[in-house]
């Protein structure tokens, strides 16, 4: 099974671009085809927006009909084809490549039913995440995992990516609520994964697609699951005069069995580069910050925060102050989701990770990155979903200054090294891409390599689908990428983030 | 029966010499005994066994990894087998080969209490896990009827009677140490509770059934043991009323535990083999996890609602013994069942709908099920729209099992006519093959075909199997 070197590559000499452009103008209507360098621009990258490149051509199919039509075309054709929701990602995921067509499914935004008596909506995968709940609110339902980018980015993305969001800790992430997706094959095969049903029988053909990144796949349709609004849900500000103590209240948390609805950190760093833009009334004194939030009928939620309220006490909480009222609650979390607009106020580039580890590292990773903080000289800002363990250090420099650009670079390797030495991963919910291709080398090794390659050319023996990404050969293994944001320069900076 | 019962003739030949280096590995952990094979030859299905040539008792990962190294080299067969407890004949050597019984690799290897985790080897069974959490305050919830080790269990997807809130082995298994065809291991994930690294390997091999890989280590999820629990039984007067209070319990989004139902047939044969005195009508049986208050609230509210569909008042268990007892006469019920017509063998059906068609599927074959030539009883997860049918044949009638099997197959027609699936928790082993087609489509049984293909080119790993291709099994 040594598929590494075997793995099926996308630089086509026998590649026909201008075959399969000729192919599509007979199919695909022209106002779906854009090649005009002016149209085309707004594709050249997603949300991360370091890496562009210009796709030579922009599809925007608007049904699966012609979905098939272009994937059988780019097979024909031997081009490859790159898949784009709404361009939210934050890896790379989306980026064009340079000899390939890009296929937008933006306009296959239609739900098709929502089902409230089996709580599953059916809806086509350019459905905005937000639009789902929207449509479900009439029968006090919701779709639960919601990316801070959730009022932008499509279902289709979210099953890419599989998204999560600040309340995946109780929820889960997209593949734990996505009961069925229509996809369609490189080889213009149309194919039902997953089911309805609890369970379905055999390979889980639907837990490799979510989150493949585009590489094994085109989704045309998806059956989601619904569930109950809760009659209630009220968030726990606490404050605490330490890092480390704030850890470890979070594990106290959990270890109480306590799973809450959202359990949210922000170092002192984050809050005061938040608390002006926001006004959220955060504890500028506090060392550190959490967000606890209870959901469920009213008495469940006010014997959760009793509980959670004890648990922080004991935990040295300095302050603890409890959501009075929706409005107060959503300006907790406003905060929070507003942090990475907030960065771009405060410094001149950021970059940001998203290294997850076990929980009860939690503390010791934290202190460890206040002491790399002097060692490598640069200041690092902590927001995270700190139930989950997943971090988001946003370690803050200036890239006019080139040895700090440098310096930048190291601390975050430093950084990821760390998380995957304790046993965590380099990327806990915003995907590989080409973002950190590079990394899969640390965290991986060549056995797990060659088992993604297999599941790749299971899918797609023509490596035509979004090439180049996700899975790094064994001669790239050698360096490191990074997300870099120069000037706030980041693709819709007013879209909340993480 | 389906059942490939000239399975001789699918048997690969065993290169001579093939077994000399194994014997001198292993020495007695190595054994062509006949009784040996043949207790590695059959599960708890009814099928006839189909013996390996030999069977090896595993000690360590490297071992099972040497072991795939030599199978793969000599294109001979190696089924992995945990406690042989499965229903639908997973482990049954179909072509022959070498089973290699991981019940030997049973040591809890670390228990992360405040990660919620717990890393045992694939041998370690649900109990012996739930006896090593005993003082930490935590469980691991899932509980197929057999006492089944945590490998089959993941090879399996298993779930239990507390799917509906705690999810299945799809959702608690963390990551998995895998021995692949070739004789690599590899390690699916990390203890982290989420990663978007690279594809989601280790559902990939959750499910596989033994296809893909072995699988020696499993880190699963662990949950706290909820501060109150208690249980009730509610009586009805007839099964589609009982059914229905189920339907509106999921649909109101109550957090029940546990939600299993049993007909009269199934309440009956309990009483006989678990010595109760329950009430013989249809009835539900419950379990509330969480906060004192939140028990007693979604007591209340599941009480409203069986009530306006006619059920009785609850009967409380609230005395751990005397949950412990009506939850063991419930996993029992498969052999209380079996008593309901001494000397008969049982064949068990696993269809699962959608919860809004549970009412209309349930009935429907109750109905036909009344017509048969056989004694029948139904008992499910009804929470999850999971029910099972045993029906109780006579050995010895060959119209008897040509009636079940018809009987069964129009039942998993109705189910995937309903977007349901033809087994909700037993796995598709070798009765369930034939139902795949029609459940997936052709395309993606090719797609499930090129995933075994990539990783396990020479086919070796447990053949025959999932897949209805090529090996002449119908």
């Amino acid at each position: 099974m040594s598929l590494t070197e075997t793995m099926p590559m996308a630089v086509q000499a026998d590649s026909d671009f201008d075959g399969l452009m000729t192919r599509l103008g007979q199919t695909i209507p022209r106002h779906c085809i854009l090649s005009r360098v002016e149209d085309t621009r707004p594709y050249e990258c997603d949300g991360l927006s370091l890496y562009r490149t210009l796709p030579p051509v922009v599809v925007l199919p608007e049904n699966e009909a012609q979905i098939i039509d272009v994937l059988n075309a780019c097979r024909q054709f031997q081009v490859p084809i790159v898949a784009r929701g709404a361009g939210t990602g934050l890896s790379g995921g989306a980026m064009p490549h340079a000899r390939g067509i890009l296929m937008g499914t933006a306009k296959l935004n239609k739900i098709l039913k929502i089902d409230p008596v089996s709580a599953t909506a059916v809806v086509q995968p350019g459905v905005r995440n937000l639009a789902i709940s929207e449509a479900a609110a009439a029968h006090g339902l919701y779709y639960a995992p919601d990316p801070s980018s959730q009022i932008a980015c499509s279902i289709g993305g979210n099953i890419a990516e599989n998204s999560g969001g600040v309340h995946c800790l109780k929820y889960g992430l997209t593949v734990h609520n996505v009961l069925r997706a229509r996809v369609v094959t490189i080889d213009g095969e149309v194919v039902e994964l997953g089911s309805e049903a609890p369970d379905c029988p055999g390979l889980d053909l639907l837990a490799a697609f979510v989150g493949s990144e585009g590489m094994l796949g085109i989704v045309t349709e998806a059956t989601v699951r619904l569930i109950p609004k809760p009659a209630r849900a009220q968030v726990i500000m606490a404050s605490f005069s330490s890092v480390e103590s704030a850890g470890k209240a979070v594990t106290d948390v959990i270890a109480a069995g306590i799973i809450p609805a959202g359990l949210e950190m922000m170092d002192k760093r984050a809050v005061h580069m938040v608390e002006p833009f926001v006004k959220a009334g955060y504890d500028l004194d506090a060392q550190a910050i959490l967000l606890c939030e209870s959901d469920g009928t009213p008495e469940e939620v006010e014997d959760e925060i009793a509980r959670m309220q004890t648990v922080f006490q004991v935990a040295g909480a300095t302050r603890l102050q409890v959501s009075g009222s929706e409005h107060e609650r959503l300006l907790f979390w406003a905060g929070r989701k507003n942090a990475f607009p907030a960065a771009g106020r405060m410094s001149p580039d950021y970059y940001c990770m998203d290294g997850t580890i076990p929980r009860r590292h939690l503390a010791r990773v934290l202190s460890a990155i206040e002491q790399m903080e002097d060692e490598y000289g640069l200041r690092c800002a902590n927001v995270f979903h700190a139930g989950d363990g997943n971090l988001h250090p946003l370690i803050m420099f200036d890239s006019n200054q080139p040895d700090e650009v440098d310096r930048a670079e190291k601390f975050g390797a430093a950084i990821l090294e760390l998380c995957v030495q304790v046993g965590g991963t380099v990327t806990g919910e915003h995907g590989v891409g080409i973002e950190k291709i590079n990394q899969m080398c640390v965290q991986f090794g060549r056995e797990e390599l060659d088992a993604f390659s297999a599941v790749k050319s299971a899918f797609d023996t023509s490596g035509l689908l979004n090439p180049e990404k996700v899975i790094p050969t064994l001669a790239r293994c050698a360096e490191y990428g990074k997300m870099h944001v120069h000037d706030g320069d980041i693709r819709f900076p007013g879209l909340p983030r993480f | 029966m389906n059942a490939p019962v000239a399975g001789q003739n699918l048997r690969r030949p065993i290169p001579d010499g093939f077994f000399d280096p194994i014997a001198q590995k292993f020495g007695s952990r190595f054994s062509s005994a006949h009784a040996v094979r043949e207790h590695h030859g059959r599960d708890e299905s009814p099928y006839p066994p189909m013996l390996p040539d030999g069977v090896v008792f595993a000690s360590s990962t490297e071992e099972v990894a040497w072991l795939a190294r030599h199978c793969n080299q000599h294109r001979v067969p190696l089924i992995p087998y945990g406690v042989g407890s499965s229903l639908e004949g997973h482990l049954l050597a179909v072509q022959g080969g070498v089973s290699v019984d991981l019940s030997g690799m049973n040591e809890v290897v670390s228990i992360n209490a405040e990660d919620l985790t717990a890393t045992v080897q694939a041998g370690v069974t649900r109990k012996q896990l739930n006896e090593a959490l005993r003082d930490t305050g935590l469980f691991f919830p899932i509980d197929p009827g057999a006492d089944a080790s945590l490998g089959g269990m993941s090879a399996t997807r298993a779930s239990g009677t507390n799917a509906v809130r705690y999810g299945t082995m799809r959702e608690n298994v963390m990551t998995l140490k895998v021995v692949t065809a070739d004789g690599r291991v590899i390690d699916t994930a990390n203890r982290a509770r989420k990663s978007s690294a690279g594809y989601d390997l280790t559902r990939v091999f959750v499910g596989s059934e033994g296809t893909l890989g072995i699988i020696t280590e499993v880190t699963v999820r662990l949950y706290p043991q909820p501060e109150a629990i208690s249980a009730a039984i509610c009586n009805f007067p007839a099964l589609e009323s009982a059914v229905q209070s189920v339907i509106e319990i999921i649909q109101m989004g109550i957090p029940v535990a546990r939600v299993e139902f049993m007909d009269t047939a199934a309440v009956k044969a309990t009483n006989a083999y678990s010595k109760l005195t329950l009430r013989e009508s249809p009835l539900l049986l419950f379990e509330f996890h969480g906060s004192a208050a939140a028990v007693r609230e979604q007591a209340e509210a599941v009480q409203g609602i069986t009530h306006d569909n006619g059920g009785m008042d609850f009967e409380w268990a609230d005395r751990p013994e005397d949950r412990n007892r009506l939850w063991t006469a419930r996993h029992n019920a498969y052999f209380a069942g079996l008593q309901l017509r001494p000397g008969c063998r049982a064949s068990t059906t696993d269809v699962c709908v959608p919860i809004s068609q549970l009412a209309r599927c349930v009935t429907e074959t109750a109905a036909e099920l009344d017509r048969a030539s056989f004694p029948y009883t139904i008992v499910g997860h009804v929470g999850d729209g999971n029910f099972h049918v045993l029906m109780l044949l006579d050995p010895d009638d060959s119209s008897e099992w040509e009636e079940s099997e018809r009987l069964n197959q129009n039942l998993v027609r109705r189910a995937i006519s309903m977007d349901g699936t033809c087994t909700g928790e037993h796995g598709v082993g070798l009765h369930k093959m034939e139902f795949m087609l029609a459940e997936h489509g052709q395309d993606a049984l090719d797609l499930m075909q090129s995933l075994k293909q990539a990783f396990d080119p020479n086919n070796i790993l447990n053949p025959g199997k999932i897949i209805p291709v090529a090996v002449g099994v119908k």
